[in-house]
């Protein structure tokens, strides 16, 4: 279990190394830094006067060696001004650059500073991905115990009109992209064009002070999408658990229906879609990207947007960091969990 | 009331002249108004001599105080009072740094932190009286010193993007680019002389202007919301570029408004960024999370007022231009600029791009509403001739790049305009940016669209964009007849007169195919019913203290 555990941590710690480096190459191409450049010092300079603040403010490196300091295994640039005084990248203006350290980036717990917004990454991730986890949070309690209804009462009499009528409302909705389903939803209950106007079409005032109005239907946008298909696999397993030899035995033994399926076929019928709502999590974050943009909430998804649109390097390094641990960290937790719920696997 | 203590014996002899004007229909009242005012005439001083009272401003009594606002406005990051590059930006530094005068909705000009000014016969020396009784919200009294700290600050040209150093560039020493020596006379604590190098009617209008918000000698040049000392009426509470600006009263300052012009009256301002996609903004409406739009634009003005709120229009001379930046290929050849303004209409631009809400321009960025602007007629519409320029220039078969912002208007406009050039025969790609990209490079592409603000003055606009060299010469024009012309008219306080100057800077805007302009817009904003005092403004500015809500 321990070894297990160890080779998933590794695996989580280069594939996020792998992915920043990626993300570290692109956004530090010469146009994006030229475009950097012209943000910071203005829109006006000419190419010396790029090359020269690049230069200034640390860019000037080869890329690997810039990312070793972002990483935080490489020391910071220094650079002595015309005026004798030093600047750089571990140097916060007006500190002693004496006391400063000389290795600042990720390792060192430093994320950096985010361009657009004028603020330390770390900053406002953890506001971002507060606001995510609450739309998150939602999500699922809206999704896993709609799904799992739909894919029992689907999977319980395979073929049956039930069955096939809650089967095309599952693929309805898993086949509906967010930015289909979003739009739709806002304009049937949110618009005075069809004059419903029982939600909030925008959910900003949702950031503070969530409720049933404002919160509902980014809420129920993202969950349609994965519920569907949580739903498709559990119907799967019901049905093929209801097809087993002890669920025949126990209607021989003339059990009632019902004590069947909550009794003997759930449990077992449970285990796959357990992983399958683990690795819904990745893709909740893919949907929250268009969700967020679309109903102007400001969380991780809006953030990402936000950072790759303005070339803002840190901050897009921040968000990638904490996707992969996300991405990765529940697919362990399923690994795991699915141990504990079907005891014939065993891990090593 | 304090206000009117200003009112003077000897009125200036060329708000005289301007009062003849206005009546002889040279000028219209708007522009008669600017102008007076930017003499040191009061307003009420300056309806007296058309024979007018004054409209008496809504008081205290009319208007509940207490309150939030909540506007939807795009939240940017501060920087520098200076170096700001959007109203936005102004608009939220406004709660707590004040101007030294106001432009009013109306075309006049009011003292804030000035309680006056006089101008000489030839507008090249103007004497400012400074407020008595204003102090800082730390507890410093408000001095000449303090205006002259400012003025200093605006005339530093080495800083980068200093756009305020081109406004006051009559205060300049072009060999050091900072305030010539002797331009500024402190006479008293309260009296401050600026003796121009040459005359210029502008330079009262342009301490309006939302870069000049006067800052606290101890500013030190980052966010001015980290240490928010300013002298007025509100505090910011929170800043989160792209989410949330909000500003509440300071209840520890008392502001020095309240007696003069009453206010503040709301207790809380918010300020919520939606993004540039109207949509959203209208799902906000909708939604009832805001209380007021920062602006209403082309369909959405009608779906606006469907929702039952109230419409307020402000007259502007805000436009869009559709420029070539000359530093490109093939911008840089005449011919193909010119080709490419002779093949549209803008009376088609104005009607696909903006709904009509406006009215037809010239493509010589001069809004008929300016006091100088000179009739010289539209550049003609002439497809077929077009593409013979351009068969002449060798680019009948480039294909043509236009970029705008994906604003609604402001891209209708771009499609209309390639439409109409696809028409001529002319292959023309479009490409849409979001708001966030667009202006990292606006100045720099070759075939764009960006939108401008009006301004008072049509010398001001000019001045601003295409002198040579100026901060925002987004065209890359650089013509050494049009700067000496511009100069000239800079310096010539009678409206007529000037008119004869502008009447050739005009026609060289044409000749030289500088951008095509293709309409001058009508404001609108909108906002709930029970919102008060928070009508449109031509430059976008908001006098929060003019502010209230029903609850």
């Amino acid at each position: 279990m321990l070894r297990f555990l160890l080779a998933r941590v590794v695996t989580m710690l280069f594939t996020a190394l792998c992915l920043t480096l990626i993300v570290f190459a692109l956004t530090n191409l010469e146009p994006n830094l030229e475009k950097v450049a012209k943000s910071e010092a203005g829109s006006r300079i000419s190419d010396e006067e790029v090359v020269s603040w690049l230069e200034r403010n640390g860019y000037g490196q080869p890329t690997l060696v810039r990312y070793g300091e972002w990483l935080g295994v490489l020391p910071g640039w220094q650079i002595e001004q015309a005026d004798g005084s030093v600047r750089g990248r571990c140097i916060p203006i007006g500190s002693d650059p004496e006391i400063a350290p000389d290795f600042c980036g990720v390792l060192q717990g430093y994320w950096g500073e985010s361009t657009v917004f004028k603020q330390p990454v770390s900053e406002i991730i953890s506001r971002s991905l507060a606001l995510t986890g609450k739309l998150m949070f939602w999500v699922m309690v809206v999704m896993v115990p709609g799904a799992l209804l739909l894919g029992v009462l689907a999977g319980m009499r395979e073929g049956s009109r039930t069955d096939r009528s809650l089967s095309a409302v599952s693929i309805l909705t898993t086949a509906t992209p967010e930015y289909v389903s979003g739009v739709l939803l806002i304009t049937i209950f949110a618009s005075s064009a069809v004059g419903l106007r029982w939600f909030n079409g925008s959910a900003t005032s949702a950031m503070e002070d969530a409720n049933f109005v404002n919160f509902t239907l980014p809420v129920v946008t993202i969950a349609l999408y994965g519920m569907g298909y949580i739903a498709r696999m559990t119907r799967a397993s019901m049905t093929e658990v209801m097809t087993a030899q002890y669920i025949r035995t126990a209607r021989l033994k003339g059990v009632k229906f019902r004590n069947i399926v909550l009794r003997h076929a759930l449990r077992n019928a449970l285990i796959a879609p357990f992983t399958v709502i683990m690795l819904q999590f990745p893709w909740l974050l893919n949907g929250v990207v268009i969700v967020e943009t679309l109903f102007n909430y400001k969380g991780f998804g809006w953030t990402l947007v936000q950072a790759a649109g303005n070339n803002d390097i840190e901050l897009l390094l921040g968000v990638s960091v904490v996707s992969v641990f996300v991405v990765l960290v529940t697919q362990l937790i399923s690994d795991i969990g699915y141990v504990y719920l079907n005891p014939r696997i065993r891990i090593s | 009331m304090t206000h009117h203590s200003t009112l003077k014996a000897d009125i200036h002899a060329a708000a005289r002249m301007y009062a003849e004007e206005e009546k002889s229909g040279k000028l219209s009242r708007r522009e008669f108004l600017t102008r007076a005012t930017a003499l040191g005439l009061t307003a009420p001083a300056a309806y007296g001599l058309l024979g007018l009272t004054a409209p008496t401003p809504a008081w205290a009594q009319d208007k509940p105080m207490g309150g939030t606002l909540r506007m939807q406005m795009e939240t940017l990051a501060l920087k520098d009072p200076r170096l700001f590059d959007w109203s936005e930006m102004g608009n939220f530094a406004r709660g707590w740094l004040e101007y030294l005068v106001e432009y009013e909705i109306d075309g006049t000009l009011r003292g804030m932190l000035l309680d006056s000014w006089e101008a000489n016969e030839d507008a090249s020396q103007f004497t400012l009286n400074v407020r008595q009784g204003v102090t800082w919200n730390n507890g410093d009294p408000f001095t000449a010193d303090d205006v002259i700290f400012n003025i200093t600050r605006w005339c530093d040209g080495t800083v980068e993007g200093n756009s305020m150093a081109t406004r006051m560039s009559t205060l300049v020493d072009p060999e050091t680019s900072q305030l010539r020596e002797g331009a500024i006379e402190k006479v008293d604590d309260h009296t401050v002389v600026l003796n121009l190098s040459a005359p210029d009617i502008a330079i009262i209008v342009s301490m309006a202007d939302y870069p000049a918000s006067i800052v606290h000698p101890s500013y030190d040049g980052g966010d001015p919301s980290d240490n928010p000392i300013g002298t007025g009426a509100y505090l910011p509470e929170e800043n989160q570029v792209g989410v949330r600006q909000t500003l509440v009263k300071n209840e520890e300052h008392s502001w020095w408004g309240t007696d003069v012009y009453g206010g503040p009256y709301l207790d809380r301002i918010e300020y919520i960024d939606y993004g540039t996609d109207p949509s959203a903004i209208v799902a906000a409406v909708e939604s009832e999370e805001i209380d007021a739009t920062y602006q209403s634009s082309g369909d959405f003005i009608d779906i606006f007022d469907s929702l039952g709120w109230e419409k307020s229009e402000a007259i502007t001379a805000s436009t869009v231009t559709i420029r070539f930046n000359q530093d490109s290929e093939p911008y840089d050849n005449r011919d193909v600029r010119r080709a490419l303004m002779m093949a549209v209409d803008n009376a088609v631009i104005l009607e696909l791009g903006y709904n009509n809400l406006g009215t037809v321009a010239e493509d010589h960025h001069v809004c008929p509403i300016h006091p100088e602007y000179a009739d010289i007629g539209p550049v003609p519409v002439d497809p077929a001739q077009a593409m013979e320029l351009l068969e002449g220039a060798g680019y009948a078969d480039y294909e043509f790049e236009l970029i705008s912002i994906d604003d609604d208007w402001q891209a209708a406009s771009c499609d209309a305009t390639a439409a109409q050039l696809r028409d001529a025969g002319i292959n023309v790609a479009r490409t849409v940016l979001p708001g966030s990209t667009f202006w990292n490079d606006w100045l720099k592409y070759p075939f764009s669209a960006t939108e401008w603000n009006m301004r008072p003055l049509g010398v001001q606009i000019l001045n601003l964009a295409y002198r040579t060299g100026a901060s925002w010469n987004e065209t890359a024009f650089s013509n050494e007849e049009f700067d000496s012309l511009l100069d000239e008219a800079n310096g010539i306080a009678d409206a007529e007169a000037r008119s004869e100057v502008m009447a050739k800077l005009e026609t060289i805007m044409q000749e030289e195919g500088v951008t095509i302009q293709p309409f001058w817009r009508s404001l609108y904003r909108h906002y709930r019913p029970g919102v008060m005092g928070a009508e449109m403004h031509p430059t976008f500015e908001h006098h929060h203290y003019k502010w209230a809500i029903e609850s």
